[in-house]
């Protein structure tokens, strides 16, 4: 029998952002491999390049060099809008300012990546997914009228609403109280858990990497440490 | 990879999207409101009043052709030669002195024969639908009756023949062909003027013949033949198409204009609508950014926006149809007295649809810059910083503009009545924005060179202008487009307005009188002596003809073998005054010969203006023939004249010497100017109806108020129009200072955190837009006043007089309300706290 695919297999990572001398290079030559159904952190100091690292591996950014490839598509050989199609329905982003569409309603926000993936049924399960997330009360409220763990809510929804089977966390819980964030990881983890979802976290909250089975640190665009957390049960 | 969203989810997001009311696409909204609603309401107007002279030009010609000539009716043989086109109505027109009792007033009397009218029916007030009258009776407009103070029954004398009051005309249904006259109609029978000693050789009085033509006939086709069969006969032709007569020029230079200033809104909203989508997808970054995220493409971003703005572009286009459709009454009722203009609602669809596709077209191409730039925004966005500008591709830029461009340069050129002018002004708007665009990016390259002040907020102030993200391009294009646009209005309404106060001359004489025996010159001034010492009285001998040929004695042009008149040569068209003298005549100088001596017995000679000298290459030498009373008449020219035009005393093209013409029956004109403070004109006139039954008086004060009222119109509709271009310059200028300020919006907090006061932020502003502005104004200044210019004496033909100090103030006002405008939207934001602000951003 033959191992699945990774979720991530990346190797050798350059990010150049700027060109001639305000050229920085934020990844220098990042190697991983992500099995699927793993949940991953990244950990480090502002600066060390964990939330590039995200951008690349979420193909919200292209890599400068090195191969990447996620879910069996190779990701630096895509343009940017191949990158967009090949997210669609397969990758979940959360993003720490949440990011919500301002002018649309909770239940519209979840339904847009599902009508982007072309689901058919993108209302029911839209409001299915906002149920789940304890928000069906909420549907047809803009995010401007709920709260800052609301919208959080809204976006983890929206992330994984099209069920992707990887998902993205960047600093979720990073503009949230402490009680409303532990709140909140312990639904993303349920949701994840659920759908048996790739997670990768971005933080440099310790306490919630040591959720995840497998905790990377990161310094000045490198890999500093790769460690398995034997406290989570892979 | 997977294809584009399909247009029904993408419509789905847009629509979600799109918050109420449009916001953040109002001025989007408002630029094609103005633009499609001045499009629709000029051409709903020029339309209607085309379809108008074209279905009622028979009626308002009253025939397929007219034909008429001055001091004589039609030959035998021409008389033959129109009978055989068709049915034939002759008349003649005159001016007149009608009497009743003590009371006198000037009339124009219209004899008709009984065919009158060919077309449509005359109808008088107690419902009687008429013919001509019977002999010996006249129908009398309304106002000749008051003047008058006669009614059905009354007699009422004209020159030696008394009448009887037939009725009071109600429809006259030729009254419009008729044009500009000098006193309200009387119609009589044909035979009445001639029995009533009024078409006496040399008498001033025009035979017109109007002709019903077979319905096969073509009118244009007819009068060409009747041209070459009568070369020299002096006629002067107007068709059904061309029946109103200064309509048809009128309302040409009037199209012309519409369709510029409709065309200016369009440009002037079109630099509304680039600025409008650019800051609405500015404001939508993080929305599309977070879409980017989630999977959308850059064709589906695209896709949703394209969808937004076209939604707000068909709402602000239907919107502007409907108001162009609702102000068109109001045009109608401004105009109602120069053209023939039908009032009420009307739909012309063909104006609707032509005015909703250049502006659904011009949103397209002035949306498509920004729209594709926005495409290309990167998902990481969201994570970067606020400022990067949006990323262009030039290359990508040129098919979709240059087709949007092609496609509106096609439909104006295709539906235009002046394609020329229709293209200079294309060009003309092309190379402004070029202009624009180019001062935009000399300004920012200007700023960044230049040292960096001392003064931090000069400095700030100046680094506002360059830094990356600046508006700068847009707030020059848009700021230049706008006090453009002020500077126009000034100075086309102070023209105007001068023009109005020159071309209705303070100083004119009270009276002119036609038509006064040659025999009785004496007489005349004695009766006026009699009844207003003081008067003073002028006259001079009055004749008409037609210029046929002039040039060296050996090579003559014939004008009857020109294919057009040259231009400033218009004596050539149809009959002028001509008269004759010892003496250079008072107000004009001789610019180039010598004068004849007095008691001068030779070879005829003729004395010329000098334009028309210079109009059609004729020296000193040169020969002139004129038709007069069917011979022509040679005379070599001897002098040229500069003529004062703005004395409206006798200012005649040709003067002849006395042996030229003198033999030729004529009669004289005469003007009367009353001392000051002599208002009891009844005496006068009475004594002239009696003493002097043959001439006819025109009261200069009656005729001076309707041209001062028929100017105003015109300038009434030229400001009406040109307001629209000014309203939507004004709308583009609070919009493009509106974006900008949304932009500036995080430094102003920022700044504000670190502790500048407010009243340091108020003046970093106002420096900002006071170095724009000052660089501005001076190129609002030549641009607009250059428009101006174009306007004012190449299309309407009025002299450049604008009013700079007025002009100036104007422009001033426009730059405070530029200044004034960045300055209020801020208000708010700097009256808040520090932290407060914050949490707005």
């Amino acid at each position: 029998m033959t191992s699945p695919l990774p979720a991530i297999a990346a190797h050798d990572l350059t990010l150049r952002l700027g060109s001639g001398d305000s050229a920085v290079e934020v990844l220098r030559g990042v190697g991983l491999t992500v099995p699927q159904g793993q949940t991953l952190a990244l950990l480090g100091p502002s600066g060390s390049g964990k939330s590039s690292l995200m951008a690349v591996l979420s193909g919200l950014e292209r890599t400068t060099a090195g191969s990447l490839t996620v879910a069996g598509e190779d990701f630096a050989a895509l343009s940017e809008d191949q990158l967009a199609a090949a997210r669609r329905g397969r990758i979940g982003i959360v993003l720490q300012a949440f990011h919500l569409l301002p002018t649309m309603t909770a239940l519209e926000n979840v339904m847009t990546p599902l009508e982007l993936a072309g689901v058919t049924d993108a209302r029911a399960r839209a409001e299915a997914e906002l149920e789940a997330v304890g928000l069906g009360h909420r549907l047809n409220h803009y995010p401007a009228q709920l709260s800052g763990g609301e919208q959080q809510r809204v976006a983890i929804a929206r992330a994984l609403a099209p069920r992707p089977p990887l998902v993205f966390a960047d600093e979720p819980t990073g503009n949230l109280d402490a009680a409303t964030g532990t709140g909140i990881m312990d639904l993303l983890f349920a949701r994840r858990a659920e759908a048996g979802a790739t997670l990768v976290i971005i933080t440099h909250d310790a306490a919630l990497a040591q959720r995840c089975e497998r905790v990377i640190t990161l310094g000045d665009g490198r890999i500093v440490s790769d460690s398995a957390n034997h406290s989570v049960p892979a | 990879m997977s294809a584009a969203l399909p247009w029904r989810t993408a419509w789905a997001i847009a629509r979600r999207d799109l918050s109420a009311r449009f916001r953040g696409l109002r001025l989007l909204l408002v630029c094609l409101f103005l633009g499609v609603g001045a499009l629709a309401a000029i051409g709903t107007l020029t339309g209607g009043i085309e379809r108008e002279l074209s279905t009622r030009g028979r009626t308002i010609l009253g025939g397929d052709i007219e034909v008429s000539v001055w001091q004589r009716a039609p030959s035998a043989a021409e008389a033959a030669a129109l009978a055989r086109l068709g049915t034939v109505s002759t008349g003649s027109r005159m001016q007149a002195m009608a009497k009743a009792g003590d009371l006198a007033v000037p009339v124009e009397l219209k004899a008709v024969d009984a065919r009158w009218p060919l077309v449509g029916a005359a109808r008088l007030t107690d419902g009687r639908s008429v013919k001509a009258p019977p002999p010996g009776q006249a129908w009398l407009a309304e106002g000749a009756a008051q003047r008058l103070g006669v009614t059905t029954g009354d007699p009422v004398t004209i020159g030696t023949a008394t009448l009887r009051v037939g009725g009071i005309i109600a429809d006259e249904p030729d009254r419009l062909g008729e044009g500009f006259t000098l006193g309200p109609v009387v119609l009589v029978d044909s035979a009445m003027p001639a029995a009533a000693g009024l078409t006496a050789p040399g008498a001033m009085y025009r035979s017109k013949v109007r002709v019903a033509l077979p319905p096969s006939a073509d009118p244009a086709t007819t009068v060409e033949a009747l041209k070459r069969q009568f070369p020299d006969a002096g006629f002067e032709y107007r068709t059904r198409d061309r029946a109103a007569p200064g309509a048809e020029r009128f309302v040409s230079r009037m199209g012309e204009f519409l369709v510029l200033v409709g065309l200016a809104a369009l440009a002037i909203a079109g630099i509304g609508i680039g600025g409008g989508v650019s800051s609405y997808l500015e404001a939508r970054r993080t929305s599309i950014a977070t879409l980017k995220v989630l999977g959308a493409s850059s064709a589906d971003i695209a896709r949703i926006y394209l969808l937004q703005i076209a939604a707000a572009a068909i709402a602000g286009s239907l919107a502007g149809l409907v108001a162009g459709v609702l102000v068109t009454p109001l045009f109608a009722a401004a105009l109602g007295d120069l053209l023939p203009v039908a009032g009420g609602l009307v739909l012309d669809p063909a104006a609707l649809v032509r005015a909703a596709a250049y502006g659904l077209l011009v949103a397209l191409v002035f949306a498509v810059p920004p729209l594709l730039a926005a495409r290309r925004f990167p998902a990481m966005a969201l994570m970067r910083a606020r400022v990067t500008p949006l990323p262009s591709n030039r290359r990508e830029l040129v098919l979709p503009i240059g087709l949007g461009l092609a496609a509106i340069a096609s439909l104006a050129m295709l539906t235009a009545a002046q394609p020329l002018v229709t293209a200079w002004f294309l060009a003309g708007a092309l190379a402004l924005l070029a202009l624009l665009g180019a001062l935009g990016w000399a300004i920012r390259a200007g700023a960044a060179r230049v040292p960096r002040p001392r003064s931090p907020l000069l400095r700030l102030a100046l680094g506002n202008l360059h830094r990356p993200g600046a508006q700068t391009g847009a707030l020059v294009t848009a700021l230049g487009f706008g006090l453009s646009a002020f500077v126009l209005l000034a100075a086309v309404q102070s023209s105007l307005d001068a023009n109005i106060d020159r071309r209705v001359p303070a100083r004119a004489p009270d009276y002119f009188v036609l038509d006064v025996p040659r025999d009785r010159a004496d007489a005349f001034r004695a009766a006026i002596g009699a009844v207003a010492p003081g008067a003073e009285v002028r006259t001079v001998p009055a004749l008409r003809g037609s210029i046929l040929a002039y040039g060296p004695k050996d090579a003559m042009v014939r004008v009857s073998s020109l294919k057009t008149i040259p231009e400033d040569a218009w004596p050539l068209r149809g009959e002028r005054g001509l008269t004759y003298s010892d003496a250079v005549p008072e107000g004009n100088t001789v610019t180039a010969g010598t004068w004849w001596p007095k008691g001068y017995a030779g070879e005829p000679l003729v004395s010329i203006d000098e334009r028309l000298a210079q109009a059609l290459d004729l020296k000193i030498g040169d020969y002139l023939g004129v038709g007069l009373l069917g011979v022509e008449r040679k005379a070599r020219i001897t002098s040229l004249r500069r003529i004062d035009w703005d004395s409206m005393g006798f200012n005649y093209v040709l003067v002849f010497s006395p042996n030229a013409l003198a033999d030729a029956p004529h009669n004289l004109a005469a003007t009367i100017d009353l001392p000051d403070g002599a208002n009891d004109t009844g005496p006068l006139l009475r004594a002239l109806v009696r003493g002097f039954p043959s001439s006819s008086v025109i009261e200069v004060g009656g005729v001076l108020t309707q041209a001062r009222a028929l100017l105003n119109q015109v300038s009434v509709a030229v400001l009406a129009a040109a307001s629209v271009a000014v309203l939507a310059g004004v709308a583009v200028l609070l919009g493009a200072i509106a974006a900008a300020r949304a932009s500036r919006l995080y430094d102003n907090v920022i700044l504000r955190v670190l502790g500048a006061s407010r009243r340091q932020l108020l003046a970093l502003q106002a420096l900002e837009y006071g170095l724009l502005a000052s660089v501005l104004a001076g190129v609002a200044l030549a641009l607009g006043s250059g428009v101006a210019w174009l306007v004012v004496v190449q299309l309407f033909e009025f002299d450049w007089l604008p009013d700079w100090g007025e002009v100036l103030a104007v422009l001033a006002g426009g730059l405070a309300l530029v200044i004034l405008f960045a300055l209020g939207g801020s208000l708010p934001l700097l009256r808040a706290k520090p932290a407060q602000a914050l949490r707005e951003l």
